[in-house]
């Protein structure tokens, strides 16, 4: 499955080349997305809803450009920047949103400056008919979620912007909404950037994946390609930065840990996992905020995962930094978190050699 | 009962604590929406400006009101070079209420205002509205019960301005003469009875008012609002 067209400027084709300074970090996106739903995946923080609110034009510190089948609704090289009300972006946030005060159908309505076929559409696309006389307050996650989609169908939208939009409701629900999603995908042709943490959802609506981590983009392509990496979609899903496939090589009851054969060729010792039995395949995942780096041989430390290991690269993320280690013999690289003051105080600098920490109950099998 | 003096300046009362309710209102109504969305520098200093009249005593605003608008005052010399006169008229009266009911509605609209999440006002603007058609269509519908609190307590406090209206109006017999100041000199020639006849008329306007509202904001709220 190759990656689906994006060049030239396309029916729906999305341009965005956006900086969005706030705090505690900068969001700095560069994209060229088809005019389909692109799947936009990452941890928590990572500047997904942010990317969502500066295309909607709900983040008056955008800067750069915008441009969707050709539009140009935001260039502030070029002092262009449309309004909200004038870009024509349907947005669903992750609460849906709806308005309190009105019905459902005065919702469906709101934006749709009295084109009733519009609404008619809509109503009979989401199914939700039977829904239109009565209060968010009264309806269900779901109905709240599909009422929301068709108040933003309703105002012939050309870019959808959806947030999380199975989020809040549980597995089984999710399953039942997931139709609806994929009967707008069908029906309505729009091109779309949808939030999720569900690599199931990506896989099943999106003909690209956007992963954000820190304001960056970390990855784009076809969701099945960018998924088929393990590592990637774990992270997409869990946020977790360190994810090194293994196999369980023992364990010790009486001294509660097992120890697992990363396959980059080092050995880590995780909290006792009796369960999964020795020679199974495994991910080690540690978090690059439970990586502590030294600058000293450590001793009568209790970690008892130390490596020693060279910096290869330090880069400002958010508030912290990241930095990549390479760990002498084997060549595995892990990330570590440590903040600008202990960059300060400890010297770190890429090509430094440093001794990498890592506790055993930080280690988590997934 | 009342005299017919006396149902006159219940009639003037009623009427100078409308008018400065209704002119505060758009007023009011913008402030507290300032207040309420905006975050920048100054705003504490424009709280605390907005909510002075709450704490100083009506006579020093009076005080003050009076050489402004006096006829060799700043603001007096060029009204009066225009034929307004102010102080000692009805509009003073109108002029010191409005002011000291002011902060009352700025503090209930506000308080309204803030509870309204600035989210759905961006899911608005999306769905095509301006700024002002999302006021109107969003977060006026929203907050209308703390903004129609905000005006009934503004009205009740205009019903019983004194300190300031006193100073800057004085209490002229059927032209500045409203329900509290007829209170306060009836106590002073010696007719306690009529003090007292007009005090029940000011609680029950009061409360009238109050009931009013509670009564209009419980009955709504059972529609289907979260």
């Amino acid at each position: 499955m190759g990656d689906p067209p994006a060049g030239g400027s396309g029916p729906g084709v999305i341009e965005i080349s956006i900086d969005v300074p706030l705090a505690p970090f900068a969001l700095r996106v560069e994209a060229r997305l088809p005019g389909a739903i692109t799947a936009v995946m990452g941890p928590s923080g990572s500047g997904k809803t942010t990317l969502l609110e500066s295309l909607a034009g709900l983040r008056p510190r955008a800067r750069g450009r915008v441009a969707v089948g050709g539009d140009v609704l935001l260039d502030t090289a070029a002092g262009v920047s449309w309004r909200p009300e004038a870009r024509r972006i349907g947005y669903v946030p992750q609460d849906a949103g709806l308005f309190p005060h009105l019905t459902a159908l005065g919702n469906v309505r709101f934006g749709a400056r009295g084109d009733a076929s519009r609404v008619e559409a809509a109503i009979d696309t989401l199914e939700i008919r039977g829904l239109l006389g009565r209060y968010p307050a009264s309806l269900s996650g779901g109905e709240k979620q599909r009422v929301a989609l068709a108040r933003a169908l309703a105002t012939s939208p050309r870019l959808l912007l959806l947030d999380e939009p199975l989020a809040a409701l549980d597995v089984g629900l999710r399953e039942r909404i997931l139709p609806w999603l994929v009967r707008v995908r069908d029906e309505w042709r729009l091109p779309c950037l949808y939030v999720t943490h569900n690599v199931g959802e990506a896989l099943a609506l999106a003909a690209r994946l956007l992963l954000l981590r820190d304001g960056r983009v970390e990855a784009e392509g076809a969701p099945g390609d960018l998924l088929a990496s393990p590592a990637l979609a774990r992270e997409a899903e869990t946020g977790i930065e360190n994810l090194l496939p293994g196999r369980v090589v023992s364990h010790d009851a009486e001294g509660g840990v097992t120890r697992v054969r990363a396959d980059a060729g080092f050995e880590m010792t995780v909290g006792l996992v009796p369960d999964r039995a020795a020679g199974t395949a495994v991910t080690l995942a540690v978090r690059a905020e439970d990586v502590l780096v030294a600058v000293e041989a450590v001793r009568g430390l209790s970690a008892r995962n130390v490596y020693p290991a060279r910096i290869a690269a330090l880069e400002r993320t958010g508030v912290d930094v990241t930095l990549r280690a390479v760990l002498e013999g084997s060549g595995a690289a892990l990330l570590a978190r440590v903040t600008p003051a202990a960059v300060r105080a400890l010297g770190l600098e890429a090509g430094k050699g440093v001794w990498l920490a890592v506790k055993s109950h930080s280690v988590r099998l997934v | 009962m009342l005299t017919a003096e006396e149902i006159r300046t219940v009639l003037f009362t009623l009427q100078v604590a409308g008018l400065a309710t209704l002119v505060i209102l758009p007023f009011g109504v913008a402030a507290a929406l300032l207040l309420a969305r905006y975050q920048g520098p100054g705003k504490g200093a424009l709280e605390t400006l907005l909510s002075l009249p709450l704490v100083l005593p009506p006579t020093a605003v009076g005080i003050v009101l009076l050489h402004v608008l006096a006829r060799r005052g700043p603001v007096g010399a060029w009204l009066d070079a225009r034929g307004i006169e102010v102080v000692f008229t009805g509009k003073a009266v109108l002029l010191a209420t409005a002011i000291m009911s002011f902060p009352l509605l700025v503090r209930s609209a506000r308080t309204a205002f803030e509870e309204v999440d600035p989210r759905l006002v961006g899911i608005a603007r999306t769905l095509g509205c301006g700024p002002a058609a999302a006021f109107f269509r969003v977060t006026l519908p929203l907050a209308w019960r703390g903004v129609l609190a905000g005006a009934v307590l503004a009205f009740s406090r205009a019903l019983g301005e004194f300190g300031a209206t006193v100073m800057v109006a004085g209490n002229i017999p059927g032209k500045t003469r409203t329900l509290a100041l007829a209170i306060f000199h009836e106590n002073q020639v010696g007719r306690d009875d009529r003090a007292l006849a007009l005090a029940g008329v000011t609680v029950a306007l009061a409360f009238a008012a109050l009931w009013t509202t509670e009564w209009v904001t419980r009955r709504r709220a059972g529609r289907g609002r979260a």
